[in-house]
C-alpha cells in the first residue's frame, strides 16, 4: 500500500476544505487534501451563488451576519474575479409590510452593514422586471459569486503554496493511537475511487471539512457530531431576469432570493431537514413553491423557461446545549454580543439553525487530539472557517503561525470582477466563434482542453464545473458529443501533460487559452490505431487515462447527469429541447447502442439514482 | 379552391404535398417553421429498433408484426409502406438526389455507378432484387455506432458496416462537429479495421467559420473541390473506404463525390500491385453530423424544388391561431400576421405539424399535453409524473414522447368515441399516436408512409 506522510490532512474539497488547505499551506504546513469526488461536487457546487452582505441574517442570526460582512469585504480583494459586483436589493413586497424593514435597517446599522434605502421607483428603473408593487427598497453590498471558480482558484493558491490535492480520493477510515488520556488520530485510510488503489496517509492532524458529511467523517474517529442537514432546491431560468441580487425584506424563508449568475437567474431555496447528505431529491411542491414565490419578486417568473433544478444540503450544526463551551468561535468581534438580540430555540428546524460557523476542537470536546471539525457557516465565510480551523490546529500542534489568507489574493484576481459580457467580448475580439464547443456558455475548445489538462478530469461533469460546459439552454445537447470528441482526441495525442498542475486561474477566459494554446491547424495529423493509451506523465492525483478508453462512458454519464437535473422541470420549450437532444443522441448518434461500453465511472450510479422527481414516478 | 391545405413543412408535409399534387389535387402548404428535416441525417430510417428491443431490426417487414396493433405501420401494412417508399425513391431520383437501399450498397458495383445519379426507372442491373425486401443496412453514426437505415442518399451508401473493407475516417482540424479519431475507435471496437486522419482546413480556406453549412458552401466551389481531392488522395491508402463529414457541398455534392471516387479508383489502380484484384471504386462516403445537417438540407431543398415544379406553394412563418369547425367539418383556419389574422379555406386539411419536437404537440407545467392546432384528443399521459423515465437512454423511451393523435385506417383523427372527429381533417407523421419515431428510428419511414397514405385518402375522397 502506498503511504504518504504529512502534517495536516484535510478531508473535503468544497469551499471550506480548499480554504483550509490554502490557509495551512500558506502557514507553512505540509498539507494534503482528499476529496472523494471532484472539487466542489458537494454543497459548494450546489449552492445559490450569493456572496452575502450579511443583511439576510441581521435579525435572525447576528453572528452569521457579522461573519458575512467581514468576509464579504475580504473576498472582494482575495477572490475578485470570482465575484460579480451586482449589488443587492432587499425589497418590501405587499406581503412583507410590518415593522421588519425598520428593524432590519436599524440592525444593519448596528452591525456595520452598509444599507441605503432608495426610492422604489429608482429600484424599478434599474430592475424593470421587479414586482411594481414593492413599497420600499434597501441597497446592500450583496454580490454573485462563482463557487466553482473560487474553489479552483483557492486550490491553485494552495498548490502553489505546496499543498497536495487529491480529488477522487475518499477517506474510508481513521487510525487512532494511544489510550485513555492521550487518544489521537494518527493516520487515514484513503481509497482512490477511480483506480481502486488504497493509500495510507500519516498525518499529525486531520481537519474534517466534509460539510454535510462531517458527521460521517467524525464517526470514523468514533466521535459524535450531529449535523443538522437542510436540503434546499433551486431553479435556474434561461435568462437573467435581474442584474441585481434580490432578497425579500423579511425573516428568511423559502424562495425569497433571486441571484443573477452568469447568463441565468436562480430562484431559491427551500429548506427541508434531511438525514442523508446525499439526499438531493426534488419534490413537486418544491418546484411549485419556488415558482409561486418567484412571482412575488418578478411577476411572470413562473412562466419563464426553466433550465434546470438542483438541490444542495446545508451543513448546519447545532451543538446540544450542555457542551456549549466547546464550540469555538473566532476571536470576539466588537459586535460579538449581537447574538443575544434574538435568541434561537434550543432545537431549531434547519431553516432556523444558525449559519454561523462551528469549530469543534475534538481534543477539548472529546479528548481526542489530532482531529478538528470545521462546519456550519456559509460559502461566504469559508475563508474565516479555514482561518479558525487552522488557528485551532496551530494551538494543538503547539506553534504560532499567523493566518495570511486575508491579505493574499488567489491567482486570477488581476482579471478584476467578473462581468457578464467577458466571455463574449473575448471570444469576439479573438475571433474564436468557430472554436466554440458549447455555444450556450461560450466555452471554446482551448478552454476545454486547458481545463482537462490542468486538473484531474474523470467525467464531463468535472469539466462543467471547470468551464460551465453544458449549463445553458440545451443542457449538453450539442456540447456533450463535442466534448467527448475533444477529450478523446486530446488523450490519444502524444503531448505529455500533468493533469495535476492546477493552473486554473484563467480557466474561464477564452482569450487567455487562445494565446496559450497550440495553433489550430497543425498540418495533417494521423492517428494510428491506438488501442493502448500512450505513455504520459501521471499526476500523483489521478490516473488521467482512467476514462480515455471509455469515451462512450463519458458520453452516457454526462447525458444522464444533465437529464437528472432537467426531469423535474421539463415542460413547454425545455421539453421540446430534450426531444431535440433525443434526436441527436438516439437518431443521429445512436448513443444508446454504442459498442462494448458497459463500464461504470465512479459517478455513474450517482447520476442514475435519487429520482423522487415530479417528472418521474416511473421506473 | 384549395383541395388540400397541409399544415407543416417537414418531410411529412412536403412529401404528402407532392403525392397529392401528383394525384391531381390543388395543394398548399403552410407552416410555422421550416420543419425538422434539416436537423436529421438525411437518411430514410424505417424501423431500427422495436420497443424494448436491444438488437437493431434486421428486416423491418418481418418486424412489423411485433409492433403494437395501433402503430401507424400496422394500420398501413408492408405493401403500402413499400409503395410509398417507391414513390419517394422516384421523386428523389427525379430531383437529382437518388436514394438507394442501405443494405444494397455492397452489391452496387460498376465504375460508372457513382458518376451519375442512378434513376430507379432506368436501373437495368436490378440490384434491388438481390436484397431481401425490408432488410435494413447499418451505416456509421458520427460517434462510430451503427445506424439502422433503410434508404440512404448515394453519398452515404459506402459507409455500410456489412462491408469488410477497412475505413479511413477523415476530419478537419478545427471542425467542432466531427471527431474522426472517436469514430475510428468505435469502429475498431466493432471489429472493423479503421484509422483516422485530420486535414488542415487552412489548405481549403482562410475563413474561420467551420460549421457544417459554411464548409458545404465552400465545397460547392470548384477550387476548394480540387484542393480537397488532392488532400484526400494524399491521406488515403489503397483499398480503404473513406468517410468524410457530410459537408461535400449543398448543391453539387454528387459531382464532387464522383470526382473523389474517380480520384480514389485511379489511385487504387496506381497503387495496386499488378495481378491483385481491383478494389471496388465506390469507396467514399459522408457521415452525417450534428444539426444543422447538410444531407437533411439537401433533402428538404430537393422536395421543395419538386413542389415548385408541381406549382405547390410552401409558405413558412404561418402560425395557426384560430380554427372554425361546424359539425364534422373544418370550415377554415387562421394564421397570425402583424395585423389581423389571415384566413385559409380548403376542402381538406392535413395536420403534419410533428410531435413535441416539431411543435405539433406541447406539454405544459400542469401536465397537460395538447395538440397545438385543433386541440385534438391525444393518447399522451396527462400527468407529469407519468411522462419521463429516470434514465435518459432507457430503451423503452419516455411516455410523453409516445403520445399523439390516434387515427383510423384512412388517417383521420379519432375522437374519444373512436369515430373520426372531422370528415375533412387528416393527420400524418410524428404527430401520430402509438409510435415514438425517434426511439424506433422510424422518423422518415413514418413521415413518408403516412404522408403518402393520408394524401391518397384525401385524393380518393375527392
Ligand atoms: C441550497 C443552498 C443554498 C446556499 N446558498 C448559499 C449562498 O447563496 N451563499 C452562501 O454563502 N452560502 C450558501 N449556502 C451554504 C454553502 O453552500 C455551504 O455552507 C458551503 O458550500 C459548504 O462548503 P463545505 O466545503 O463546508 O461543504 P461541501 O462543499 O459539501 O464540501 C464537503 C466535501 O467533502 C467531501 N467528502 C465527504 N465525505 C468525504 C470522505 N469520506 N472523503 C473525502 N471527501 C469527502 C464531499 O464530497 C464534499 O465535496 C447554501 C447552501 C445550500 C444547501
Amino acid at each position: 500500500m502506498k503511504r504518504i506522510q504529512t502534517e495536516i490532512l484535510v478531508i473535503g474539497g468544497g469551499a471550506t476544505g480548499t480554504g483550509v488547505a490554502w490557509d495551512a499551506a500558506l502557514r507553512g504546513f505540509q498539507t494534503v487534501l482528499v476529496e472523494k469526488r471532484d472539487l466542489t461536487h458537494g454543497t459548494t457546487g450546489r449552492y445559490h451563488g450569493l456572496l452575502h452582505s450579511g443583511a439576510r441574517y441581521v435579525l435572525k442570526d447576528a453572528d452569521s451576519a457579522v461573519e458575512c460582512i467581514r468576509e464579504n469585504r475580504i473576498l472582494r480583494r482575495t477572490h475578485t474575479h470570482c465575484i460579480e459586483d451586482t449589488g443587492g436589493f432587499f425589497i418590501v413586497t405587499p406581503e412583507d409590510e410590518d415593522d421588519y424593514p425598520d428593524r432590519f435597517a436599524a440592525a444593519c446599522l448596528r452591525l456595520d452593514i452598509p444599507c441605503d434605502e432608495i426610492p422604489a421607483s429608482t429600484a424599478l428603473r434599474r430592475e424593470p422586471l421587479l414586482n411594481p408593487r414593492i413599497s420600499r427598497v434597501f441597497e446592500l453590498p450583496d454580490a454573485a459569486a462563482d463557487s466553482f471558480l473560487a474553489a479552483h482558484a483557492t486550490a491553485q493558491a494552495a498548490r502553489q503554496a505546496g499543498a497536495l490535492l487529491l480529488p477522487y480520493h475518499e477517506l474510508t477510515g481513521l487510525h487512532l493511537s494511544g489510550g485513555d488520556g492521550n487518544r489521537a488520530v494518527s493516520a487515514a485510510a484513503v481509497l482512490n475511487t477511480v483506480t481502486g488503489e488504497e493509500l495510507r496517509i500519516d498525518a499529525d492532524l486531520v481537519i474534517n471539512a466534509a460539510g454535510a458529511w462531517c458527521g460521517q467523517v467524525a464517526a470514523l474517529a468514533a466521535v459524535e457530531v450531529n449535523m443538522m442537514l437542510g436540503k434546499g432546491v433551486m431553479l435556474a431560468t434561461n435568462a437573467r431576469l435581474t442584474n441585481t441580487v434580490i432578497n425579500r425584506c423579511k425573516m428568511p424563508g423559502d424562495g425569497d432570493i433571486l441571484v443573477p449568475i452568469h447568463t441565468v437567474s436562480v430562484i431559491g431555496t427551500t429548506d427541508q431537514q434531511v438525514s442523508d447528505p446525499e439526499n438531493l431529491s426534488i419534490e413537486q411542491w418544491e418546484i411549485d413553491l419556488m415558482l409561486t414565490e418567484g412571482d412575488k419578486l418578478v411577476p411572470g417568473l413562473s412562466r419563464s423557461r426553466i433550465l434546470r433544478a438542483w438541490a444542495g444540503v446545508r451543513p448546519l450544526y447545532h451543538e446540544p446545549p450542555p457542551s456549549h463551551d466547546s464550540i469555538h468561535r473566532p476571536a470576539p468581534h466588537p459586535n460579538r454580543r449581537a447574538s443575544q438580540l434574538e435568541a434561537s430555540p434550543a432545537s431549531p428546524a434547519s431553516r432556523d439553525a444558525t449559519r454561523a460557523l462551528a469549530l469543534l476542537d475534538h481534543r477539548q470536546r472529546d479528548g481526542l487530539s489530532g482531529f478538528i471539525t470545521i462546519t456550519g457557516g456559509k460559502w461566504t465565510t469559508f475563508r474565516l472557517m479555514a482561518e479558525s480551523a487552522v488557528d485551532a490546529a496551530c494551538a494543538q500542534l503547539g506553534v504560532t503561525r499567523p493566518c495570511r489568507t486575508a491579505e493574499t489574493p488567489v491567482p486570477g484576481v488581476e482579471q478584476g470582477h467578473y462581468w457578464l459580457g467577458h466571455r463574449l467580448d473575448e471570444v469576439e475580439s479573438e475571433n474564436q466563434q468557430s472554436d466554440l464547443i458549447c455555444e450556450c456558455e461560450l466555452v471554446t475548445r482551448a478552454m476545454l482542453e486547458g481545463a482537462a489538462q490542468r486538473n484531474p478530469t474523470v467525467t464531463l461533469d468535472d469539466l462543467r464545473r471547470d468551464v460551465r460546459l453544458g449549463m445553458g439552454p440545451c443542457q449538453g445537447g450539442f456540447c456533450t458529443y463535442r466534448a467527448v470528441g475533444v477529450l478523446h482526441q486530446l488523450r490519444s495525442d502524444e503531448t505529455a501533460y500533468d493533469s495535476g498542475d492546477w493552473k486554473v486561474a484563467h480557466m474561464q477566459s477564452p482569450a487567455h487559452h487562445h494565446r496559450d494554446g497550440p495553433p489550430a491547424d497543425g498540418g495533417p495529423a494521423e492517428h494510428a490505431p491506438a488501442a493502448v493509451p500512450n505513455p504520459r506523465r501521471q499526476s500523483p492525483a489521478i490516473d488521467p487515462s482512467a476514462s480515455v478508453s471509455q469515451p462512450n462512458l463519458l458520453l452516457r454519464d454526462f447525458l444522464q447527469e444533465r437529464w437528472k437535473g432537467v426531469v423535474p422541470i421539463l415542460w413547454g420549450d425545455q421539453l421540446r429541447q430534450e426531444r431535440l437532444d433525443e434526436l441527436i443522441y438516439l437518431s443521429i448518434l445512436n448513443a444508446d447502442h454504442l459498442p462494448a461500453d458497459e463500464g461504470q465511472s465512479p459517478l455513474s450510479e450517482f447520476y442514475r439514482s435519487g429520482f423522487s422527481y415530479p417528472g418521474s414516478r416511473l421506473t | 379552391m384549395t383541395d388540400l391545405l397541409i399544415i407543416g413543412a417537414g418531410l411529412t408535409g412536403l412529401f404528402a404535398a407532392c403525392t397529392a399534387a401528383r394525384a391531381g389535387l390543388n395543394v398548399r402548404v403552410i407552416a410555422q417553421g421550416a420543419g425538422t428535416t434539416h436537423w436529421h441525417a438525411g437518411t430514410i430510417d424505417l424501423l431500427g429498433y422495436l420497443p424494448d428491443g436491444r438488437q437493431p431490426v434486421a428486416n423491418w417487414m418481418q418486424a412489423l408484426g411485433r409492433l403494437p396493433p395501433a402503430h401507424p405501420y400496422r394500420l398501413l401494412g408492408a405493401a403500402s409502406i413499400a409503395n410509398a417508399l417507391d414513390a419517394f425513391q422516384q421523386l428523389a431520383a427525379a430531383a437529382g438526389l437518388p436514394y438507394e437501399r442501405a443494405a444494397a450498397s455492397i452489391d452496387s458495383p460498376g465504375p460508372s455507378a457513382p458518376s451519375q445519379p442512378i434513376d430507379r426507372e432506368d436501373d437495368s442491373r436490378g440490384h434491388f432484387t438481390d436484397i431481401a425486401p425490408g432488410r435494413n443496412g447499418q451505416l456509421i453514426s458520427p460517434v462510430g455506432a451503427g445506424r439502422p437505415v433503410f434508404l440512404a442518399p448515394q453519398a452515404q451508401l459506402a459507409a455500410s458496416l456489412e462491408d469488410e473493407r477497412p475505413f479511413l475516417i477523415i476530419g478537419f482540424n478545427g471542425m467542432t462537429d466531427f471527431y474522426p479519431a472517436l469514430i475510428a475507435e468505435n469502429l475498431r471496437r466493432q471489429g472493423r479495421a479503421a484509422r483516422s486522419a485530420s486535414l488542415p482546413l487552412s489548405r481549403l480556406t482562410s475563413r474561420r467559420d467551420h460549421n457544417t453549412i459554411q464548409l458545404a458552401r465552400l465545397l460547392d466551389q470548384p477550387a476548394a473541390q480540387e484542393k480537397l481531392i488532392e488532400m484526400v488522395s494524399e491521406a488515403a491508402a489503397s483499398g480503404e473506404r473513406i468517410g468524410l463529414p457530410a459537408v461535400l457541398g449543398l448543391k453539387l455534392h454528387t459531382r464532387l463525390l464522383a470526382k473523389l471516387n474517380q480520384a480514389s479508383s485511379a489511385r487504387d489502380r496506381r497503387k495496386t500491385p499488378p495481378g491483385s484484384p481491383l478494389q471496388p471504386s465506390f469507396s467514399l462516403f459522408e457521415i452525417p453530423t450534428l444539426p444543422p445537417s447538410v444531407p437533411g438540407m439537401r433533402l428538404d431543398a430537393s422536395l421543395r424544388a419538386q413542389l415548385t415544379r408541381l406549382r405547390v406553394r410552401v409558405e413558412i412563418g404561418m402560425k395557426v391561431c384560430g380554427v372554425r369547425a361546424s359539425g364534422r367539418r373544418i370550415e377554415w383556419i387562421e394564421t397570425e400576421t402583424g395585423s389581423r389574422p389571415l384566413r385559409h379555406t380548403a376542402r381538406n386539411y392535413l395536420l403534419a405539424t410533428g410531435g413535441i419536437l416539431g411543435g405539433g404537440i406541447r406539454g405544459d407545467r400542469c401536465g397537460r399535453v395538447k395538440e397545438t392546432v385543433f386541440d385534438l384528443p391525444l393518447t399522451a399521459p396527462q400527468t407529469r409524473s407519468q411522462w419521463l423515465r429516470p434514465l435518459f437512454l432507457d430503451k423503452r423511451g419516455h411516455p410523453v414522447f409516445q403520445g399523439g393523435v390516434p387515427v383510423d385506417t384512412r388517417f383521420r383523427p379519432l375522437g374519444r368515441d373512436g369515430a373520426p372527429v372531422y370528415d375533412n381533417l387528416w393527420a400524418a407523421g410524428s404527430v401520430l399516436a402509438h409510435t415514438d419515431p425517434i426511439r424506433e428510428r422510424s422518423r422518415e419511414g413514418i413521415a413518408i408512409a403516412t404522408g403518402f397514405a393520408a394524401a391518397h385518402s384525401v385524393a380518393k375522397g375527392q
